[in-house]
């Protein structure tokens, strides 16, 4: 049975009634909803947990099997999600948000610029570090920092004037990720996941493919449950580390894991006889068998080796820096749990600052020309081929593909007068594939870049629109925890029509 | 830029109106612009964001966002003229259409400020009052029937309501299994079944009662339910956020609540304790305050709107903390408005962080009664300290000693007027400089405020980092900084000169104390202190040397005696920084600073003083003031929270025994008992409870039993009986509510991990410490990782593994363990095919099936392998197995051994399920 804890009295009144209708035949005993309904004190339109004035959508989730696939709130665009995370803060006005005045200015100090931003004292204005060109038949303005992403913004829904209430990476992360800058929400994965359930019946829902330095500095919040089941957390592996415990232990046979299975079954058996129909312990039988089958899948989708090598030619496995050739290997890797049915498959471009001289991901507060340039070389070729394989295969029919980071950087630099600071005020992310317009930008930042101008939106409204292409409102998509009906979006949120194609 | 051509215009006309001298009428001047402006939206049809405009006393208590849209006389704190003129660009009312033009504003302001008549509604007050059930004072109900449990009298009438009838009892082994990890999280051992089976053929009651107390009265009692409200807290030893760092000494905190439990603290008093622990002797049950995860001041950048947000949000920290855990309510949402739903305003929210205004997230030492533990074990080291430092002083008069945050010179007591320290190094960097003398050994000498002033060679002065920083109180960031020009021979020192002639003993000097005290685990450079001789001053005006930090370790090495008193006494100074009063992550306390009403929670937009106060509804004012100092605030409310006729304090807590004992409470929703909540399954028996817990009536019982109320429940038939299903009680109530079955029911991450332990035998059950580690020792910005969750060390009950938020401990997590994020009243409970790879092929089961196996083998001295299957089914399942299970595990231990029926047995539905 269903936790009633995790569902508003409305569900829960739904729920109880479900059981006792299914129990009772439709017939109700002497203690039966109506009894119910009155204790509760509630009738269903007068749920208060309820903000939006819209009910609730409620997974039916069956304890057995909590992965099948499950409705959409209405039509979806895409069935499946790839999210490209870039922690850190991508510099909108280096790459894809071209600023004319940034060079007119360049080494001004004009009016308006603060004294103090997160770092500390500012400077001047400064041009791109890289030129722009315009690309593809869109003649979209790109620097040449990104020329493979490039190629593609024909394929590309730019959001310009995205803000941020943030201008720290952690609670910049989770913001993103969870709708809430305070640590412990559910991540936007899990609630995906939460709400479509699986299309794959032998990999997880919803895979953090993490970036082969580590973590992102939110760690776990950017792809963890929060208060939801740990069943909709994202399972956490890349190309090269296969989850933890997933491989059977070198202390141990094919044979022995044959045995244990016997004597699992047996026990499980003899147990289930005195609690005949406990679905919480058919869940937990049906649990060992889908470990049984990751056991095989996992490995199999790990292992790139039957990829052509024109395919590692085109992600660049084979050429450049380890870290480059290893994210490519997450790229392609990526790709193919799109192809198995993976839900939701998050790839992070960028981990947390070791403190030492190495790049770990975006954040460039000094040497931006060359800290950039190194993250980007890892980022612009696989990432590139990534979304061109993706079309190529069709895919990008049905899935949307999310490229993301948590806030932009500043168009005048700090203080040291190498690198740019944190921007909550205006970045740039864009969306492509299923159900959103090819080679569109939507809103403008201001003519330095500093600020969101022409249709400012909020993270809030971008989550509530990818919820929308995944065919989920938003405002319906929510979890009663500790007396709210919690969100992705919180109490906020507008699905921005204008990029839907 | 239309609006301010608008006013422009209708600046004449205002002055016009200005010169009026007669009064505004309410019905011919102010009706008609509220009706006509305001009524679509905020009248008897709609009232949007909780408001309308027809009533006065809506107007006075104002709409969802909870501040006065009308304070007769005063029409700039009116919140209706505010939004009129549209001072705040966001909240411009009327929303459509013109805005209002001046004269109407005028009118509007003028009335307001003759005091808002408004005939026929004037003696209309603002009710704050609410019908919803929590909110109400418990009532002791009566008990229906005669004799018995009265719990089971209450269930029983309500199965009897349905036509339900009740199981029968659970037999022996799962009674005793249940009880046991309900009570201690831990399985009983086999010959403690053994016992029990035959004990219960003699007495069953007597037997059951016998083992309800044992288990009440052992110490893992306490280990196991101070989970249970660690978690509601979301309690973890690191700050989240992120560096995620390491808070040094807070499990202290979780000591405390284990000893709480152990020792049955009265709730009441537990409570107290946990807010204003600092004014009992408990300084350490404060870490309850700042239990929450936290962002630092150090890493929220430099902007002050980021300090004052991040400020905020600790705050909130707080606030959901004490609200959820004590109250059973959610405060979040009084945040910015008022609660949608319960009858808790913004000035509410406001007023309890006025409460806790002066609490920040930090260590202190905490405040300890004459005869706590910790008092107790520094005065037995000290005893021991003072041996040494006899043999250290009679044999070389001076030594050093390193107190980890800090290094101490000791030398020969001398009275002076002014000590120099003269560095043998040409850099010299310190936060904090003190001296010491022999009388009063906790009186800093070198403090500023005592009158002392430091002197250094003025070539050497570094403007950013005077020598004022070293004796002004304050630990870490401030700094003192002195440098030898380069090529010179000279090096830095220091004049300490007193207001008069003190005798002084000891030199203490640190740099970072601060951070030192605060966190741990990361890969710090070494710490390094300069070597230094030190003089006093002589009446004469010359020098003596007292002694120095090379020549005292020349003195050193020439003694073996003296290396090795040297030697215990820093093994003692370990030691009292570890089991000592030491400093630890419990909170730290300053002066509050006044508290306002966040218009929509922005601490940019402060509003009306709030005072420091509970919740209005049920009587929160405390008679307190923003003048009232930060410790009398906090021991008020936690008065208030114990007053016997609070109606939720009670509640809640029975009810979180109840769902701790029963797998769900009587209201499921444990944090929440406002409207979004669930409504009581058994209303009356939670009102007995509740009464029962303060108000005992049975003879031997205390009030505020933690202990007494768990006994009452697991004494009672429901407790007692068997969990299996019948189709008729599944037909009716499915998820066994009415409690006509024990609910079948998952056990935790902990009791999976204490119970494979103690069947290998393999248990370390010491109690209490610093918590074992599974992370790495880390860089300040990076991932924990896990290194170690399987080794000698782990093999502690897991309450003592470092709760990490938000990091996997890669087996463990995956079993619903908290995070540690969010509040969590009651863990979900999943189910995930990790929990299987996690069970099947960790290191940690791994090694457990091989210890089991051999503990088993040599119990039963080489009797056989049958024997050896037997042993492992009562060690791990409290049972014997069927015919045929042991044909097959004995045939599997045969072929490929016994390991696998230990693992086999490990991964079961039954080991996982309580029965």
């Amino acid at each position: 049975m269903s936790n009633p804890e995790n569902l508003s009295p409305h569900g829960r009144g739904l729920l109880d009634r479900r059981n006792f209708m299914k129990s009772t035949g439709g017939t109700l005993g002497g203690l039966g909803l109506a009894h119910l309904l009155s204790n509760d004190g509630l009738a269903e339109t007068e749920d208060p947990t309820n903000f939006s004035g819209k009910a609730p959508i409620r997974p039916d989730i069956e304890p057995d099997h909590p992965d099948v696939s499950r409705v959409a709130h209405h039509g979806p665009a895409a069935k499946q999600v790839l999210v490209i995370f870039c922690p850190g803060a991508v510099s909108h006005v280096d790459t894809f948000d071209y600023k004319p005045d940034l060079t007119k200015y360049h080494g001004k100090k004009p009016p308006g610029i603060p004294a103090v931003t997160f770092e500390g004292p500012t400077g001047n204005i400064a041009k791109p570090f890289w030129d722009f060109k315009p690309r593809g038949e869109s003649g979209k303005m790109v620097s040449d920092l990104l020329p493979h992403l490039g190629k593609h913004v024909d394929e590309f829904c730019f959001f310009h004037s995205l803000h941020t209430p943030t201008s720290t990476h952690p609670q910049g992360e989770n913001f993103f990720n969870t709708g809430f800058t305070q640590e412990g929400f559910p991540s936007f994965g899990a609630w995906v996941t939460y709400a479509l359930g699986s299309e794959s019946e032998e990999l997880p829902a919803f895979v953090a493919i993490n970036d082969p330095r580590g973590m992102a500095r939110s760690g776990k919040n950017n792809f963890g449950n929060g208060f939801l089941p740990a069943t909709f957390q994202g399972t956490d592996f890349n190309a090269k580390n296969p989850p933890s415990n997933l491989a059977r232990p070198a202390r141990y046979s094919r044979k022995d894991d044959h045995l244990t299975t016997e004597i699992l079954k047996q026990l499980n058996g003899n147990h289930l006889k005195r609690y005949p129909g406990d679905s919480n312990l058919a869940a937990r039988i049906s649990s060992y068998e889908l470990a049984g089958q990751m056991q095989m899948s996992v490995p199999e989708v790990m292992d790139l080796s039957n990829e052509p090598s024109s395919i590692h030619k085109e992600y660049g496995t084979d050429a450049g820096t380890d870290l480059k050739r290893e994210y490519a290997k997450n790229c392609i890797l990526a790709r193919r749990l799109l192809e198995k049915g993976v839900r939701v498959v998050q790839l992070f471009n960028g981990s947390d600052p070791s403190g030492g001289n190495g790049i770990t991901n975006w954040d460039s507060h000094s040497n931006i020309k060359d800290t950039h340039a190194m993250q980007a070389e890892i980022m612009d070729q696989p990432t590139g081929a990534l979304i061109n394989d993706l079309k190529r295969r069709g895919l990008l029919e049905d899935t949307l593909v999310v490229w993301c980071t948590e806030f932009g950087r500043m168009p005048f630099l700090q203080g040291n007068g190498t690198g740019r600071d944190h921007n909550p005020d205006a970045f740039t992310c864009f969306l492509a594939g299923a159900g959103v317009k090819k080679g569109f930008s939507y809103g403008e930042s201001d003519s330095f870049g500093a600020k969101a101008a022409v249709n400012p939106t909020s993270v809030y409204d971008f989550n509530a629109t990818i919820l929308h292409l995944m065919g989920l409102d938003h405002e319906r998509l929510s979890y009663y925890h500790n007396g709210l009906e919690r969100r992705l979006t919180n109490v906020h949120g507008h699905v921005v029509k204008e990029v839907l194609a | 830029m239309t609006k301010t051509a608008i006013w422009g215009i209708s600046l004449a006309t205002v002055m016009v109106f200005a010169s009026r001298v007669q009064a505004v009428d309410f019905e011919k001047d102010v009706w008609p612009i509220l009706e006509e402006t305001c009524l679509d939206c905020h009248g008897p049809e709609k009232q949007k964001s909780e408001f309308r405009v027809d009533q006065r006393v809506s107007l006075l208590k104002g709409g969802g966002s909870g501040i006065a849209a009308l304070v007769p006389g005063k029409p700039e704190r009116s919140y209706l003229i505010e939004v009129i003129k549209g001072i705040d660009p966001e909240m411009i009312m009327p929303q459509k259409g013109d805005p209002l033009d001046r004269e109407d504003i005028a009118i509007l302001e003028e009335w307001i400020k003759e005091g808002a008549e408004w005939p026929g509604q004037m003696d209309v007050v603002v009710d704050e009052g609410t019908d919803h059930w929590s909110f109400q004072e418990v009532i002791r109900p009566e008990v229906p029937g005669k004799g018995g449990n009265p719990i089971d009298s209450f269930l029983m009438k309500a199965l009897a309501g349905v036509d339900l009838t009740a199981s029968g009892s659970a037999d022996a082994k799962s009674l005793i299994r249940r009880v046991s990890i309900i009570l201690t999280g831990l399985p009983p051992t086999p010959e403690r079944v053994e016992k029990f089976e035959s004990d219960s053929l003699e007495d069953v009651d007597g037997a059951y009662t016998e083992l309800v107390d044992e288990l009440l009265a052992s110490d893992h009692f306490g280990e196991r339910w101070a989970q249970h409200w660690l978690d509601v807290i979301r309690w973890a030893e690191t700050n989240g956020s992120e560096a995620n760092l390491y808070r040094k000494g807070s499990w202290i905190y979780r000591d405390y609540v284990i000893r709480a439990f152990n020792e049955d603290l009265p709730y009441d008093q537990f409570v107290q304790e946990q807010l204003a622990g600092d004014q009992m002797g408990v300084g350490e049950a404060t870490g309850f305050l700042v239990a929450g995860s936290h962002v630092p001041a150090a890493t929220v950048g430099r902007e002050p709107t980021a300090i004052r947000q991040a400020r905020a949000d600790r705050m909130d920290e707080i606030m959901q903390t004490v609200a959820a855990s004590m109250l059973g309510v959610t405060v979040g949402c009084a945040r910015c408005h008022n609660h949608k739903f319960d009858p808790i305003t913004i000035t509410d929210y406001y007023a309890l962080t006025a409460v806790f205004q002066g609490v920040e997230f930090g260590g202190r030492h905490p405040e300890f009664a004459e005869d706590h533990p910790r008092r107790l074990r520094a005065k037995e080291l000290q005893a021991e300290m003072f041996k040494e430092r006899s043999l250290l002083r009679d044999g070389a008069g001076q030594w050093g000693e390193d107190w980890g945050g800090f290094d101490q010179f000791q030398f020969p007591a001398t009275t002076t007027k002014v000590l120099k320290v003269d560095f043998d190094w040409p850099l010299i960097r310190l936060d904090e400089l003190q001296v010491y003398g022999p009388k009063k050994p906790g009186k800093n000498l070198a403090l500023a405020s005592a009158g002392t002033r430091l002197e250094v060679d003025p070539e050497m002065g570094d403007k950013g980092n005077p020598v004022s920083n070293a004796n002004d109180g304050e630990f870490g960031t401030m700094i003192w900084k002195s440098k030898a020009p380069k090529g010179s021979q000279q090096k830095p020192w220091v004049e300490i000169h007193f207001s008069r002639p003190q005798e002084v003993s000891s030199f203490r000097l640190s740099l970072n104390r601060d951070y030192f005290f605060e966190t741990d685990y990361l890969e710090q450079k070494k710490k390094e202190f300069p070597d230094y001789r030190i003089s006093a001053l002589q009446e004469d005006g010359s020098w003596v040397e007292l002694g120095g930090t090379k020549k005292a370790e020349k003195l050193m090495s020439q003694s073996a005696d003296l290396q090795a008193a040297s030697k215990r006494l820093q093994g003692h100074i370990a030691k009292y920084g570890e089991e000592g009063p030491r400093h630890s992550f419990v909170g730290k306390f300053g002066k509050p600073e006044t508290t306002h009403v966040l218009h929509r929670g922005s601490p940019e937009n402060p509003r009306d003083e709030v005072a420091p106060a509970g919740f209005a509804v049920i009587g929160g004012d405390l008679g307190l003031d923003s003048s009232t100092p930060e410790a009398v605030r906090r021991k008020k409310f936690a008065e208030w929270v114990v007053r016997p006729e609070h109606p939720l304090t009670a509640r809640v807590m029975v009810n979180r025994i109840w769902h701790h004992v029963f797998g769900e409470g009587i209201v499921p929703t444990a944090a929440d008992f406002g409207r979004a909540g669930a409504m009581p399954t058994h209303p009356e028996l939670l009102d007995w409870l509740a009464a029962e817990f303060v108000e005992p009536t049975a003879s031997d019982a205390k009030p505020w039993s933690m202990k007494g109320m768990i006994r009452l429940l697991v004494m009672s038939d429901a407790f007692r009986r068997s969990s299996e299903p019948n189709s008729a009680g599944i037909n009716a109530d499915a998820g066994s509510r009415l409690l006509w079955r024990f609910p079948p029911q998952r056990i935790e991450a902990e009791a999976i991990r204490d119970g494979v332990l103690q069947a290998s035998g393999k248990l370390d059950r010491s109690i209490g410490g610093r918590s074992y580690r599974i992370h790495n020792v880390k860089k300040t910005y990076a991932q924990w990782q896990v290194v170690d969750n399987h080794g000698e060390e782990t093999w502690r009950r897991m309450i003592y593994q470092e709760r990490m938020r938000r990091v996997d401990d890669q087996i463990f997590t995956a079993f619903d363990f908290p995070d540690c994020g969010q509040v969590r009243a009651k863990r979900p409970v999943s189910t995930t095919p990790l929990q299987a790879l996690n069970l099947l092929n960790s290191e940690f089961v791994v090694e457990q099936s091989d210890l089991v196996a051999a503990r088993a083998v040599e119990e039963v001295f080489g009797a056989g392998t049958e024997d050896a299957v037997r042993r492992c089914f009562e060690l791990l399942l409290t049972r014997q197995p069927s015919g045929a299970e042991l044909e097959a595990c004995t045939r599997i231990a045969n072929s490929n051994g016994l390991h696998i029926v230990c693992r086999g047995l490990i991964n079961s539905n039954e080991f996982s399920f309580l029965p």
